[in-house]
């Protein structure tokens, strides 16, 4: 393994962050090649973490975009500020001065509401910018995205160009809601953070939930493990499992037993129907194989 | 450290082979990828094949398809063995298919990364054929009325303007809207002084819902095939979103067979792609794998139009199940059941009493006319 991988994966794990070699991967080479990183998974993977801990581990800041359905440029790139110009515009009202230059006058930076975006381009240094669930936002916003991501400029009219002094680090994170558009793939690396490993999930558990016992955070990464085969609507993410363990560690449970799997199955799963799964599953007394990995 | 030359020339040959697959490789990836070559340990096996497939794999679906090629051009599954010299990992690349061999491009899409018998002989890239124990049989679908078909393509069009409009959540200027348009109020006002005298407007653009339609072409609804798959191809050359699926035993995407083509050659891709026509229905488990593998076709903006009559060889239980978890994401699930045009048709069938308690409309497609009255249905 290059040592620049390994050096990446050491310094997310020193930010609390159990990784794995392909994600050290993906994030070396989005950092190398200085491409975008599109991170795709089910929720709950912590695929919005890689991008926080890429800004701790590098130590620059994180500036993020959080997309939702109807973001458009104004909410994410710039947005003058109407209320400040309208004042503005009636304090120097009294003033002689040509029209022209009252104009130059408020649109200048001053009265310039800069959205993430606009932030990551002007940032001192090198940010992390994280375009969080785009597929939450519509096409012609990722149209908008595209031709920003691309070249790292952006036109406002009053004020001219402005250019990236440098390319900031772009991390974008999709549930898989809605496909997005080929061009936006093909300008991004691609990461799948699938549901992890016994082992990964492990570490997970015993990184996040200090207190727990280890007989407990064994028994509770194995569960979750045989949870996840079962035929549900909503399969539980890392984050579940993180809830359900700091959960057990309160009620001062030291091992599971069915009693408190049921009083607790609210922690990791979230349908009702998922709820008759699990119970199906206990009445049917096979909570002992679901605990053997 | 310069990438070594023959390094780059299979790189390229992955990419071609990538291609072959249905996997869009652009010539910006293929430079991407031998760049990446020289931020990677190339003497792990592993951790190229890792790089791959972060370069090279778009979605989900490629990153087992990367995976298998490099596996299969550079030769064994052993994790420590170090690269080739790419002489010889050449040699070992696949033949290339002449064109004409392909099979249509989806069906690829779909059926790749599942492996045959004949795979674990040791040809990792060979697709998986229709092959004769599934009972091919080629149906002559293209011998509709050429009248037929024009009729089906007006109601389409007419169902296409009449199509459920609902309020975006963007702005556009408009002259009275809904809301003041703090921005073009501002900039008018320079012109007065910073007096306002105008007020500028703004409203919520319009938009267009998605129709994901799911037909069924199994054994019992084989008399209403023909018909409802031109209504498929109509509804798709008339909307501009339309997801189109097709099931009997296993769930097909074929939107892209009916997209912008002629008819007659839609139909046969039709035929050649899907090679289970008239066989058993499992309508619930088809229904899971939508909602499972296709999230993104079911949004609350989607109409959801199923095509079929109910008779289901799976469990109710899990046709209702998957139903209503369909119902949960999108704006509207209608059913349309071609037995229902018969006076004496009560949806007895078992898998119907489950379906229904989710489904918003009910309505019977057994011939035109009973088409044409869907467009009151296709609101949101």
């Amino acid at each position: 393994m290059r040592p620049e991988i390994v050096r990446i994966r050491e310094l997310m794990e020193r930010q609390g962050y159990v990784t794995d070699a392909p994600v050290a991967t993906a994030v070396y080479l989005a950092t190398a090649l200085g491409k975008p990183l599109l991170v795709e998974g089910h929720a709950g993977v912590g695929k919005t973490e890689v991008a926080k801990v890429l800004a701790a581990a590098l130590d620059t800041p994180l500036i993020r975009l959080q997309c939702y359905e109807g973001i458009d440029a104004a909410a994410a790139l710039y947005e003058w500020n109407y209320a400040k110009q309208l004042l503005h515009i009636r304090l120097s009202d009294h003033e002689s001065r040509s029209i022209d230059q009252r104009e130059s006058e408020i649109f200048s930076r001053a009265f310039l509401l800069e959205r993430p975006l606009l932030q990551a381009i002007t940032s001192e240094g090198r940010p992390v910018l994280l375009i969080d669930e785009v597929d939450r936002s519509d096409e012609e916003f990722e149209a908008f995205l595209l031709e920003v991501l691309s070249d790292f400029q952006v036109t406002i009219p009053e004020i001219g160009t402005i250019h990236a002094r440098e390319r900031p680090y772009v991390v974008l994170t999709s549930n898989r809601s809605r496909d997005l558009s080929d061009a936006l793939r093909r300008r991004c690396l691609y990461l799948w953070i699938g549901h992890p490993s016994l082992d990964k999930e492990l570490r997970i558990v015993r990184a996040k939930v200090p207190a727990i016992g280890e007989r407990l955070a064994r028994e509770v990464a194995v569960f979750m493990q045989s949870v996840r085969e079962l035929e549900l609507a909503k399969r539980p993410g890392t984050a579940e499992t993180l809830d359900w363990a700091a959960a057990l560690v309160a009620l001062h449970a030291d091992a599971i037993d069915e009693e408190i799997v049921r009083e607790t199955t609210g922690c990791f799963l979230k349908e009702e129907s998922d709820h008759r799964a699990l119970a199906a599953e206990l009445d049917a007394g096979r909570l002992a194989a679901m605990l053997s990995p | 450290m310069p990438v070594p030359r023959d390094l780059v020339t299979a790189t390229v040959d992955l990419c071609r082979a990538l291609r072959e697959r249905g996997v869009a490789v652009t010539p910006a990836e293929s430079i991407d990828a031998i760049s990446a070559l020289e931020h990677v340990d190339l003497g792990d096996r592993v951790e190229v094949r890792r790089a791959f497939e972060i370069v090279l794999a778009n979605r989900h679906e490629d990153v087992a398809v990367v995976g298998e090629l490099f596996d299969a051009m550079w030769g064994g599954a052993l994790v420590e063995q170090p690269l080739p010299d790419a002489s010889r990992a050449r040699i070992s690349a696949p033949p290339l298919r002449p064109p004409d061999q392909l099979p249509p491009l989806w069906s690829q899409r779909r059926d790749r990364g599942r492996r045959t018998d004949e795979d674990e002989d040791g040809d990792p890239v060979r697709l998986r054929m229709p092959s004769d124990r599934q009972g091919v049989r080629r149906r002559d679908l293209a011998t509709l009325r050429a009248q037929e078909l024009e009729t089906m393509l007006r109601i389409a069009r007419r169902l296409a303007r009449r199509l459920a409009r609902r309020p975006s959540r963007r702005w556009k200027p408009s002259a009275r809207g809904s809301a003041i348009d703090l921005r073009r109020t501002a900039r008018g006002s320079l012109r007065t002084g910073g007096e306002t005298t105008e007020i500028a407007f703004r409203e919520r653009r319009i938009r267009k819902a998605k129709l994901t339609v799911v037909c069924d072409v199994s054994g019992s609804m084989d008399v209403y095939g023909r018909f409802l798959l031109s209504f498929l191809y109509a509804l798709q050359s008339a909307f501009a979103r339309v997801e189109s699926f097709v099931f009997a035993t296993r769930l097909h995407r074929v939107t892209e067979q009916l997209q912008g083509r002629v008819w007659t050659s839609a139909l046969e891709q039709l035929a050649m792609g899907v090679d289970e026509w008239s066989g058993g229905t499992r309508i619930g488990a088809n229904l899971a794998a939508l909602s499972r593998d296709w999230p993104h076709v079911l949004d609350r903006r989607t109409i959801v139009v199923i095509l079929s009559d109910g008779w289901d060889t799976g469990e109710p239980a899990q046709l209702g199940a998957a139903l209503e978890e369909i119902r949960g994401k999108v704006g509207k699930v209608i059913w349309l059941n071609p037995l229902l045009g018969s006076p004496e048709y009560r949806p007895l069938a078992r898998g119907m009493q489950a379906a229904l308690p989710h489904v918003d409309v009910f309505a019977p497609a057994h011939d035109l006319e009973s088409l044409e009255r869907l467009a009151r249905h296709l609101v949101l």
